[in-house]
């Protein structure tokens, strides 16, 4: 019963009203939550553990996998679990085979509703999206039942969200101040950093190095300069070392963490563009999926296969990478491009504060942008498109060098096999996030450090200065007598906690409420049974099927046959199409398809087959500068009334060659595409036998674009 | 120990003299391996130990029935065999792995290893009864049969039976399509109806078998043959005849969607679920998503001593090997493509008056790479001779095991297809194909009328009465009728065994001492492998993942090594291709091709009038050999 929940829309009405109810006024957030410093790993699960015994009907926390180490993954489904349905428990499914084989597979109810994605800290040290994740979570379950917008959201959608990808990562990094992108325990390495001075902080230690690269800066002696490579000074020169590191690290911590057993960088081990065009390893690990951490999502979201939009976050820059970043646009479907530019893209910048490309908000002259650019940029790529890559929306492929990013990122793999809009966004911009700071270029000359002169400034006035240990002198083991101080490592990279975290977080959910609301929604609009005919016998009621026109045969009276004509719309009332462009055809996707479910044993199909296919239903939304597909497919054959001979035009093949419909039984046909329909509509009809009054149910059924049910009475 | 006796005499420095000295020396070996603990027993009358543990080849074995006979192998042969479960399948099924290697001469992660794997379809499960025998082979004769016992004491065994444990079983025990199953049970929905695995096959009738469904049609294709024992084709279409249209395989349609059969059991083809070359379109969802593969891989990368592997499939008689890719930039026009091939051709004819199993492959490899052709050419060719009606072939790679043997381990892999649909017993006409009198024909004569199911009406809950009829799918088309196995299980496990005695195996093959100028000698060193395979693979030292060989000089306290310019030195003038290395320091690097020897000199300087040289060559497949020479200056 549970399942069909969904076929009424007052029934939906009476829920929400429930819940509202329950969930009362100034009670919204049971779950408190600050922002006034990092959750880290430990923090994250305690929350989502409190949040999903808070909200047993809107969450379901699951264990997905576990890490190299051993910690649990988690990811939260958020949406109303009593609504929601999937195919499979419509279509009743006779199973004499052997007993040995447990081959029933039943999605959970609510996960056949359109799915959003949002991950963070899959890159150890770059947590500040695993606060934006706890923020959404926070926000979506606080706001249902009160905010209309987010109630609908989680009645019809549904929201994987999982903060921390890379829990050993994660937990050194906070838990520790370990800064440590991969997925190992870089604090248990050789040469680890540890806490020499025992202050509590694993900062840095600068020592006096006549071949040192840095020196003392003179605005804010705190602040340690990198010099370039071949500049001269007359200044003392340093060297600054992580505490408890005997050597000079480079600064990236890729590098830091060497060795393909020892540590994986988790976003170059996903299985697209993974291995060299020579045909060696390009990624990390040993093959793409071999990190446990990577090894989970990629189950996860095959076993979910409703995920159309996908965040992962990471740290920092303040601008987002959409893919591609093992190949150049050219590898994508122009309509996505469209989507992810001239849709998501446009309203991130907007979010974010940064200008929207002329071409972006004109996209009618599309081909006048083009004609420019090909006299002004060398970027082949860019003329073909029409504009140029703003800062804040970019694609990891250096389209100036025709160069990859990397191997074996994760939205490459998201976008291209399995088929959804994923992003990577780099949280962290201070001065696009701290109202007031100062609006600094840090890739200018010396942009770098005057944002970090800024930064010391700000942690002082509103943090007491407390984010940075001021330099001590310290005798190193090796490197001999030096101070140990530097910015608490937790606080670097990472937005900082308190108001500047909490002004990203809002942003960002303010962003991914802006994609969930772009999600395909499946509907049944109009749905009629009519009875054509009705007879005692059903072989004199008998469709006769000559060509392409089926011919009911005359009977008398009225009796317990009856022949009924099916019709039906589909459509996709959510904004964007139900796959990306190439998504049907990737493996693991399919068609919208839909069903006419009869009484096994007392409904016969005389035309249309009991599931068809419907192919893809575009969305309501013009996708800018793209051809929108022609309307709706052509006329049907006006059925007559009882009485009659009716004649119709069937819309499908007629199945397999050789095999007659309408006879006792079935034949082999089954699943034809209606090729002629495309937009976001599609009308589709039966002609089936009934026995009696047996009821008939229309399921319409779309990976991406979710379930929906309609009963029929025959009358 | 035997000492030489260098006579010092005054002498020119040149080495041209030193030539004329040579014959004075003589070498002093210490013996290079000391034999196990295990003797070789007597086989009186040819026996080789069978029965000391007897095993029916003639049976299908169920997964119980197989592990229970691995166990007790291995209780029967522990000093040879150890098991261990890789991991666990889908439906929680162990994937036992044999290792069999005799541990009184090392464990066997010090030995270079052969993988064999038994059936990684499901369906294919002739090959669970090779890897069996295989392993069966090596326990029983170890203590009759001398080139076994040399094969087991330096070599290690990992033999997988069963890969795709759950398919596997399910094919042997229930009834199935000679296709099915065939993969892992991930759940998937083929027909894209959003339901999964809900419409698989089905034995309609309770006989056991699946065969193939008819229907009565007027307008079918089908009627019965005059003997009722067959369905054949209507030929004349205004003969009157009860006729039949084919439906296919038995089965229900269990959906309700019109259709039969369309969604059966079984996810992605596990052998195009590897790594290497892999792609969504063959290989969904995503590289080693079975566990039973992702077992397999991991185990892999957990034992770098893996040097060779087998992997069984059927049908066709194929051996197939994962080739080296071909050169870069070596794209041929068709017209090029034609004239190697002819040339090819002749040059194939030419080397079969010598040897009829000769093999020559078209493709053209990178220089980098000819290695490793050639060794996987030497041993296709004896594969054929031993296995006789099988055809050598270059095998894909798009995600399957052996390619990713080959190409991520840098291990020589081959596919075995074994069997093939029953032309060699049944082909009368030798047109290379069965007829369907030609298989009734096989069936009744040698098979004793198994295997065939006469025409008989069953009910059927959609299609109201089917007639059923035809051959019983499972072990007359895919997999050979039981009897017909052992007989290829023997060919098959030779070639292994075969494979594995070609693995490299060095040897300081001379060592001479030529005096040069007062106290100074050279002291020359040949290092071989005699074996068909290089020390390591073309594609580990591609990767850079190659071990090299090391040549170790050790002496005693009063001959010590001079430093010479290190590089390649000609002793013999009126032989210049007799090059050497002179090595610097105490230890020289490098890789041993398959059948090469390489020599290296040595300058010593000696004080005193006696000592000794110890060379130790080492090689991570190729073992460890040592020789010392005893040097004592006589008058």
């Amino acid at each position: 019963m549970k399942d069909s929940l969904r076929k009424s829309g007052a029934l939906l009405c009476a829920l929400s009203l429930c819940f509202v109810f329950t969930v009362t006024a100034g009670e919204a957030q049971k779950v408190p939550i600050s922002f006034n410093d990092y959750h880290g790993y430990t923090g994250a699960v305690k929350y989502l553990k409190d949040i999903a015994a808070a909200y047993p009907n809107l969450t379901e926390l699951q264990e997905i996998g576990k890490s190299n180490l051993g910690r649990p993954i988690y990811v939260l489904t958020i949406t109303n679990t009593k609504t929601g349905t999937t195919v499979d428990r419509h279509v009743e499914i006779r199973h004499p085979r052997n007993a040995e084989i447990k081959e029933a597979f039943h999605l959970k109810s609510y996960d056949g509703k359109p799915g959003q994605w949002i991950d963070g800290g899959l890159h150890g040290n770059e947590y500040t999206g695993v606060e934006v994740c706890l923020y959404i979570i926070d926000k979506l379950l606080s706001g249902y039942g009160s905010n209309l917008e987010i109630t609908n959201l989680l009645d019809n959608k549904v929201i994987y969200v999982c903060p921390v990808v890379n829990p050993d990562g994660v937990f050194n990094s906070v838990e520790r101040e370990i800064s440590q992108r991969g997925n190992w325990d870089l604090g248990a390495a050789k040469d680890s950093p540890r806490d020499l001075n025992g202050d509590g902080h694993i900062t840095q230690f600068r020592y006096k190095d006549p071949k040192g690269a840095s020196v003392i800066d003179d605005k804010d002696p705190r602040l340690m300069v990198r010099l370039g490579p071949n500049e001269q000074t007359a200044k003392q020169r340093y060297s600054v070392v992580t505490e408890g590191r005997s050597a000079a690290d480079t600064m990236r911590p890729r590098d830091q963490e060497t060795g393909p057993t020892t540590s994986i960088d988790v976003n170059r081990n996903f299985p697209e563009g993974w291995w060299t065009e020579e045909g060696m390893p390009g990624g990390t690990g040993s093959y793409p999926t071999s990190a446990p951490e990577a090894h989970a999502l990629v189950e996860f979201a095959v076993n979910h296969r409703n995920i159309l939009m996908v965040q992962n976050f990471h740290t920092s820059g303040g601008f987002t990478y959409r893919p591609p970043g093992v190949g150049p646009d050219t590898t994508m479907a122009a309509k996505d491009v469209a989507v992810y530019d001239l849709v998501l893209g446009k309203k991130y910048l907007e979010i974010i504060g940064e200008k929207v490309p002329e071409a972006w908000q004109n996209p009618d002259r599309m081909a006048e942008f083009k004609a420019k650019l090909r006299g002004a940029s060398r970027n082949k790529y860019a003329f073909e498109r029409g504009y140029e890559m703003p800062r804040g929306w970019i694609m990891g492929y250096s389209e100036e060098r025709d160069q990859r990013y990397g191997y074996g990122m994760v939205i490459d793999w998201w976008y291209q096999q399995y088929g959804a809009f994923a992003v990577t966004t780099e949280l962290w911009n201070p001065g696009a996030d701290i109202p007031g700071f100062p609006k600094i270029d840090s890739q200018a000359p010396g942009g770098r450090n005057e944002q970090e002169r800024s930064l010391l400034k700000y942690n002082d006035e509103k943090y007491g200065g407390k984010l940075f240990v001021n330099w001590k002198p310290y005798k190193h083991a090796s490197l001999g007598e030096g101070e140990v101080g530097g910015w608490i490592p937790k606080y670097r990279s990472n937005a900082l906690p308190g108001d500047p975290l909490k002004y990203v977080c809002e942003n960002h959910w303010q962003f991914e409420l802006f994609r969930a609301g772009l999600l395909p929604e499946i509907a049944i609009t109009d749905a009629k049974a009519k009875v054509l005919y009705s007879t005692d016998n059903a072989y004199e009621a008998k469709a006769v099927v000559q060509g392409d026109q089926v011919t009911i045969k005359k009977g008398g009276g009225k009796g317990k046959y009856k022949i009924v004509e099916v019709t039906a719309t589909i459509e996709n009332k959510g904004k964007l199409a139900t796959q990306v462009a190439r998504g049907s055809q990737l493996n693991g996707n399919r068609d919208d398809v839909v069903w006419l479910i009869g009484d096994r044993g007392k409904t016969e199909f005389l035309q249309g087959s009991p599931w068809q296919r419907l192919g893809v239903l575009d969305g309501q939304m013009k996708i800018p500068g793209q051809e929108t597909g022609p309307a709706l497919g052509g006329q049907r054959g006006g059925p007559g009334g009882p009485g009659s001979p009716v004649t119709v035009t069937p819309q499908m093949p007629p199945g397999i060659p050789g095999m007659p419909m309408g006879q006792r039984g079935m034949g082999m046909r089954g699943g034809q595409q209606q090729p002629q329909q495309t937009g976001p509509k599609r009308e589709v009809k039966w002609l089936v036998a009934v026995q009696g009054d047996a009821p008939l149910k229309i399921v319409a059924t779309s990976q991406k674009g979710g379930t929906v049910v309609r009963e029929l009475a025959v009358r | 120990m035997k000492t030489t006796k260098i006579i010092r005499k005054s002498m020119k420095t040149t080495a041209l003299l030193a030539m004329a000295c040579l014959v004075l020396f003589s070498l002093v070996l210490l013996p290079a391996h000391t034999s196990g603990q295990s003797k070789v027993q007597k086989s009186p009358g040819g026996y080789h130990g069978e029965l000391d543990f007897p095993i029916s080849w003639k049976h299908y074995y169920t997964y119980d029935e197989w592990t229970k006979i691995i166990h007790d192998l291995q209780k029967k042969y522990a000093s040879l065999a150890d098991i261990q479960t890789i991991g666990k399948s889908r439906q929680g099924r162990d994937q036992f792995l044999l290792t069999i290697t005799a541990k009184s001469t090392g464990k066997p992660e010090t030995k270079p290893a052969m993988w064999v794997d038994g059936a990684i379809h499901g369906n294919e499960v002739n090959g669970i009864t090779c890897s069996l025998y295989c392993a069966w082979y090596l326990l029983t004769r170890y203590d009759y049969d001398p080139y076994i016992y040399e094969l087991v004491n330096r070599t290690t065994f990992y033999i997988l039976p069963g890969l795709n444990v759950d398919a596997n079983d399910s094919y042997v025990r229930y009834p199935n399509t000679a296709n099915n199953p065939r993969e892992p049970f991930r759940p998937m929905d083929d027909d894209g109806d959003g339901l999964f695995d809900e419409d698989p096959t089905e034995d309609i009738d309770g006989d056991g078998e699946l065969s193939t469904m008819y229907v009565e049609d007027p307008a079918g294709d089908f009627k019965l043959s005059p003997d009722k024992r067959r369905f054949v084709q209507v030929e004349d279409p205004r003969e009157e005849a009860l006729r039949f249209r084919r439906i296919g395989s038995e089965g229900f349609d269990n959906d309700g969607d019109g259709r039969i059969n369309e969604d059966d059991l079984g996810g992605p083809d596990p052998n195009r679920n590897f790594p290497y070359d892999w792609n969504l379109r063959n290989g969904y969802p995503y590289p080693l998503s079975e566990s039973e593969t992702r077992n397999v891989m991991e185990f892999w990368l957990g034992q770098p001593n893996i040097f060779g592997s087998f992997h069984f499939h059927n049908t066709g008689r194929l051996i197939m090997f994962s080739a080296p890719p071909a050169a870069r930039g070596a794209t041929l026009t068709p017209e090029q493509q034609r004239q190697v091939q002819e040339q090819n051709a002749r040059r194939l004819e030419e080397m079969r008056k010598t040897n009829q199993y000769a093999q020559l492959f078209d493709r053209i490899v990178d220089r980098n790479y000819q290695g490793d052709m050639d060794a996987l050419t030497e041993i296709v060719t004896m594969g054929a001779r031993i296995l006789k009606d099988y055809r050598p072939t270059m095998s894909g790679l798009v995600g399957q095991a052996q390619a990713s043997s080959y190409y991520m381990l840098g291990a020589y892999a081959y596919l075995i297809e074994l069997w093939g649909s029953p032309t060699t017993e049944a082909d009368e006409n030798k047109d290379g194909r069965v007829s369907d009198q030609e298989m009734m024909k096989w069936i009744d004569i040698e098979l004793g009328g198994e295997g065939w199911i006469n025409p008989h009406k069953v009910k059927h809950p959609d299609l109201g009465e089917v007639w059923l009829g035809g051959t019983a799918k499972k072990h007359i088309s895919r997999t050979p009728p039981a009897r017909y196995m052992e007989e290829e299980a023997l060919r098959n496990t030779q070639f292994i065994l075969y494979s594995a005695s070609q693995f490299p195996k060095v040897e300081i093959d001379r060592v001479e001492v030529r005096p040069a100028t007062d106290n100074l000698l050279w002291v020359e060193v040949s290092v071989k492998n005699g074996s068909l395979y290089p020390t390591s693979s073309d594609r580990t030292v591609q990767m850079r993942r190659d071990v090299k060989d090391k040549l170790t000089i050790d002496t005693s306290g009063n001959v010590k090594q001079l430093e010479v310019p290190e590089g390649q030195t000609i002793l013999d003038p009126t032989n210049p291709t007799d090059r050497m290395q002179t090595p610097k320091g105490k230890t020289a690097e490098f890789r041993l091709a398959g059948k090469s020897s390489q020599k290296f000199a040595y300058l010593v300087k000696m004080d005193g009038g006696s000592g000794w040289i110890e060379f130790e060559v080492s090689s991570k497949f190729g073992g460890t050999a040592k020789k010392r020479v005893n040097l004592q200056v006589g008058n």
